[in-house]
């Protein structure tokens, strides 16, 4: 009755738990309109300066051929750039996976670094200049961005006060219509992309660092580290982050990185609770007391054992913490206490609200675009929770 | 004839994958009788029982053919015979819990734990009767309690079932399923989950019931020690299909079907009988280690382990749980301590605390010469090489995120085993080979082996370090018992070739005979009794070690 091992080629190697979660998550049509939806996201965020800008893309003027959109682009614009470019080249290269982000956290670092001592774009820009000169007939010929306006380009010298509808016919295409400054609409969407992602994954990044690390700590150890580290939770769940908000801003001023950093430390509890309670059922499970009988040390027993198995619920939570950090941002743009002067969609909104009258599409594109993304991350945690959810499975088959 | 089922056919659907889980069956079960069906884990026989009562989901589950037919008696009297299977759910429902009911494994999760259990009786009661009052519903369902020998039934009827254990709980299922008076009752191992003293105590209970109501039983299991107790016919499932059908006693001393056979043999019962017959000729045993300059092993001296009970808001200590309380226990090299006991008794937490993966709160854990329970984790972690353990549970034993080669090589390269991953690899795929398992399982991940498989990278995992000492936990309790045969098998030329000692921690008192050379039964913490395995088992001195022993199902077997 000898138990028949199956015999199969080993040429073809086995499936991880991960990449088989992975996959199932995303056979789910939800799961890739809302992935498809954030990577064309991406995309935007990344080559916004080629996509949208005043600056002309190559220009010939007197034989000589520049390109003054190149000459503009500032450091953080390289520095993404380069970063995305190393992200793809990575994904195809044969590396094991910590090595990879290991590489991409340095390319990222060093492309910084370089970029912001090296490249440094004219302070003043005029962006009138190239449009003059078109009129003037000074340059041979011209080649422009898809949308021909920077987010910053306010048309004010067009008419009383530079809001226009959509493809109205006055000679100019605005295919979102402008804002109340004479902005093209478009133009400021796509370059808030960059916002809307930054802050969605830098303040879950961090809070999910913060959760990880206390959380792992209250359920390895239990006892004393456990009952400190819930009332800290507790402390923090009581805080209201809006208001801390409001707060900050009123004192040290409107800046992003205080938002990311106030949005991160206060959304920590939900990942320390969810990793706690993994902790506490995984530091009974056999395969972890096997791993001490064997007297593996600590941090393999930690990160190596438990935090891949325990890890799970907390993506999942993950891509739900980036949906509502986005619609933070969004609601203090509204209010009027987000960036000044950098494009936003909450702050779109705003405006479309403060106008005299009701312009359709302020309210429509950005709260659309809002939408979208928020429903898209929704929709790929949803599906995330499904791929890891046992009793779901069994159900299925 | 109660119940015919004739070439009953249930496919599930898994995905896009259809299973034949019942293949081609067919039964009859007579008024009045026994009919036990028997079969390894996945060979139908659970399904073959919810296809009889129509418990399926039916969006996963189809029958494309078959019939089951069942003769329903109408309250007046009349008989009628219909097809489960072509019966509308209205009428369907009338027979289920009236006529046909049903007691499942787990009896843990079987009772609704917001209701309380006479609730939960007399609402079975009054939807198939109607016209009873709530005072004679009430007056019945403590009639049911007392029938299935639930001592006070008055008062445990307002009992919730969180305050039943879990002996209590299965004769409250009993009670629920027998109150309606079923003509057919469908026990889908009932006994499984229970200690066997409670066990024969269920058992002898649903002997009794029959007796008294001419139930027909439908009787589900995989331990052949029950079906010697309870069955009249057996039937003897395999993917699906029933190999063989006849008398227990046929089934049992002459099986005819090669399947049926190797079973039988596969007992540890019988493991036993091969394992002494040619020790009679040789007087040198395969199994038995060879001889050894005395000199113990291991040496536990009032080993204790308590659990606070913390109570209030400062949560102080009010109590102990007193999981291990003094036990004294030595074992010789290269011999097989068997440790047997029911659920609760500590026999669990008693063999982590020797590997300190439990904090022994009072007494000595000696190892050889040296005291291990003094010692720092840093200097307990070189001494953790030589103590290692197997699991009970297949599933949870292995880390499902790496590969066998990771599980396998980490807890070498800590100890510093082999000197490159070249030779590390060699030495797991030699110690995959001892375990009977072939190299290229290095690279899968756990999830693609069975669970006997899965058992024997535990066994490996635990040898990569060549150890001197193994706590074995229940390693066959989750397995088939043909399964069970070989790892025992396994251990067993493991044990001789490496002059292993081991601590078997089992509830299963045939596999004690079989691999044991001695043996310490454990009662509410303490050891009871310990001494040569053959002698224990012939002349048990303590009362609980007699009372446990007399509860073990036995077959009868011919000389």
């Amino acid at each position: 009755m000898t138990e028949t091992i199956k015999q199969r080629a080993p040429a073809q190697p086995s499936r991880s738990y991960a990449a088989q979660v992975l996959r199932e998550a995303f056979v789910r049509w939800g799961a890739r309109l809302g992935l498809s939806w954030i990577l064309l996201l991406v995309v935007v965020a990344v080559f916004a300066p080629f996509l949208a800008n005043s600056h002309p893309l190559l220009v010939s003027a007197n034989g000589s051929i520049s390109s003054p959109l190149i000459r503009h682009l500032t450091p953080g614009d390289v520095t993404l750039l380069a970063v995305f470019g190393a992200a793809v080249a990575l994904w195809f290269v044969k590396w094991r996976f910590r090595y990879r982000v290991l590489a991409l956290v340095a390319v990222t670092v060093i492309a910084a670094s370089l970029t912001h001592l090296t490249i440094q774009p004219p302070k003043l820009t005029v962006y009138e200049q190239y449009r003059e000169n078109i009129t003037a007939g000074a340059y041979d010929w011209v080649i422009n961005t898809p949308v021909p306006y920077s987010p910053k380009d306010y048309l004010r010298d067009y008419g009383d006060t530079g809001l226009e509808a959509p493809l109205l016919d006055t000679g100019r295409t605005h295919l979102f219509g402008t804002d109340d400054n004479g902005a093209d609409v478009l133009s400021r969407m796509i370059h808030a992309s960059r916002i809307a992602l930054g802050i969605g994954f830098v303040a879950t990044g961090i809070a999910m660092v913060i959760g990880v690390i206390i959380g792992g700590l209250m359920g390895y150890f239990s006892g004393v580290m456990d009952i400190i580290g819930m009332r800290l939770v507790e402390i923090f769940e009581a805080v209201p982050t809006l208001f801390l908000l409001l707060t900050f801003v009123a004192f040290f001023g409107r800046s992003l990185y205080i938002m990311m950093v106030i949005i991160g430390i206060t959304g920590w509890s939900g990942f320390a609770r969810y990793i706690r309670a993994e902790f506490l059922k995984l530091r009974q499970q056999e395969f972890v007391q096997a791993g001490i009988a064997c007297g593996l040390p600590l941090h393999s027993i930690l990160f190596r054992h438990m935090l891949p198995n325990g890890i799970a619920p907390v993506l999942v939570a993950a891509s739900f913490g980036v949906a509502s950090a986005i619609l933070a941002e969004a609601v203090l743009s509204f209010l009027g206490l987000g960036l000044v002067d950098d494009p936003s969609w909450g702050q779109m909104l705003n405006q479309a609200v403060k106008s005299s009258s009701f312009n359709w599409w302020m309210a429509a594109y950005p709260g659309g675009a809002i939408f979208l993304t928020v429903f898209a991350y929704n929709l790929i945690g949803e599906s995330l929770r499904d791929a890891i959810d046992p009793y779901l499975k069994k159900s299925a088959g | 004839m109660l119940l015919q089922v004739e070439n009953l056919k249930t496919w599930l659907r898994a995905g896009k994958d259809t299973v034949k889980a019942v293949d081609d069956v067919s039964f009859h079960i007579k008024q009045g009788e026994t009919f036990c069906l028997v079969g390894e884990s996945g060979s139908g026989k659970s399904v073959t029982a919810l296809s009889v009562i129509q418990l399926l989901p039916t969006d996963i589950s189809s029958h494309p053919s078959g019939h089951i037919l069942f003769n329903y008696r109408h309250d007046d009297g009349g008989v009628e015979s219909v097809d489960m299977l072509a019966l509308e759910d209205a009428r369907r429902r009338e027979i289920r819990g009236s006529r046909i009911a049903m007691i499942f494994q787990e009896p843990m999760t079987s009772l609704n734990p917001v209701f309380r259990v006479g609730d939960q009786i007399t609402e079975a009661l009054r939807l198939h009767r109607p016209g009873i009052s709530e005072a004679e519903a009430r007056a019945r369902a403590i009639d049911a309690l007392a029938q299935v020998q639930i001592p006070d039934p008055e008062l445990r009827v307002d009992e919730y079932p969180h305050r039943l254990s879990g002996g209590q709980r299965q004769r409250v299922m009993i009670a629920m399923a027998m109150a309606c008076e079923p003509d057919l009752l469908i026990a889908d191992e009932p006994t499984t989950a229970l200690d066997v003293t409670v066990q024969a105590e269920i058992l002898r209970l649903m002997r009794e019931l029959q007796e008294r109501r001419g139930t027909s039983i439908l009787f589900i299991t995989h331990d052949f020690g029950v079906v010697a107790n309870m069955a009249d016919r057996v039937a003897v499932m395999r993917l699906g299909k029933i190999v063989e059908t006849g008398s227990v006693t046929q089934i049992i001393q002459d099986p005819q079907h090669p399947y049926t056979r190797e079973l039988i043999a596969a007992l540890p019962e019988n493991l036993k009988r091969r394992r002494a017959a040619p020790l009679a000729a040789s007087g040198a045993p395969p199994g038995t280690a060879p001889q050894r300059p005395a000199g113990m092993h291991l040496d536990l001296q009032g080993l204790e382990v308590y659990f606070p009970v913390r109570k209030g808001l400062l949560r102080r200590t009010v109590d102990y749980v007193r999981a291990v309380d003094g036990v004294d226990l030595q074992i010789p090299h290269g011999q097989i301590l068997a440790l047997v006991g029911e659920s609760g008794c500590g026999k669990t937490t008693l063999g982590r605390a020797i590997l300190r993966l439990v904090e022994p709160t009072g007494g000595r854990v000696q190892v050889g010469d040296r005291d291990i329970t003094t010692l720092a984790r840093r200097e307990l972690r070189p001494i953790r090489r030589e103590l290692q353990i197997i699991f009970q549970d297949p599933v949870s034993s292995l880390n499902p995120r790496l590969t066998i080669a990771q599980t396998l090589l980490e807890p070498m390269a800590v100890h510093g085993i082999g000197d490159s991953r070249e030779e590390r690899l060699a030495i797991a795929s030699r110690t995959l080979e001892n375990v009977q398992l072939e190299a290229a399982h290095l690279w899968r991940y756990p999830h693609e082996f069975s669970g006997g498989q899965r058992q024997r990278i535990g066994i490996a995992r635990a040898l990569v370090l060549s150890p001197k000492f193994i706590v074995c936990d229940e390693v066959t309790s989750a397995l088939d018992v043909s399964v069970q045969a070989e790892i025992l098998q396994i251990l067993l030329e493991l044990r001789r070739e490496r002059n292993l000692t081991l601590l078997f921690i089992t509830h299963d008192i045939g596999v004690v005979e079989y691999v044991s050379d001695e043996m310490a039964v454990m009662h509410g913490g303490r050891i009871v009794e310990r001494g040569p395995t053959a002698e224990v088992c012939r002349r048990p001195r303590h009362e609980y070690t007699q009372k446990l022993l007399a509860a073990v199902p036995r077959i009868e077997l011919q000389g």
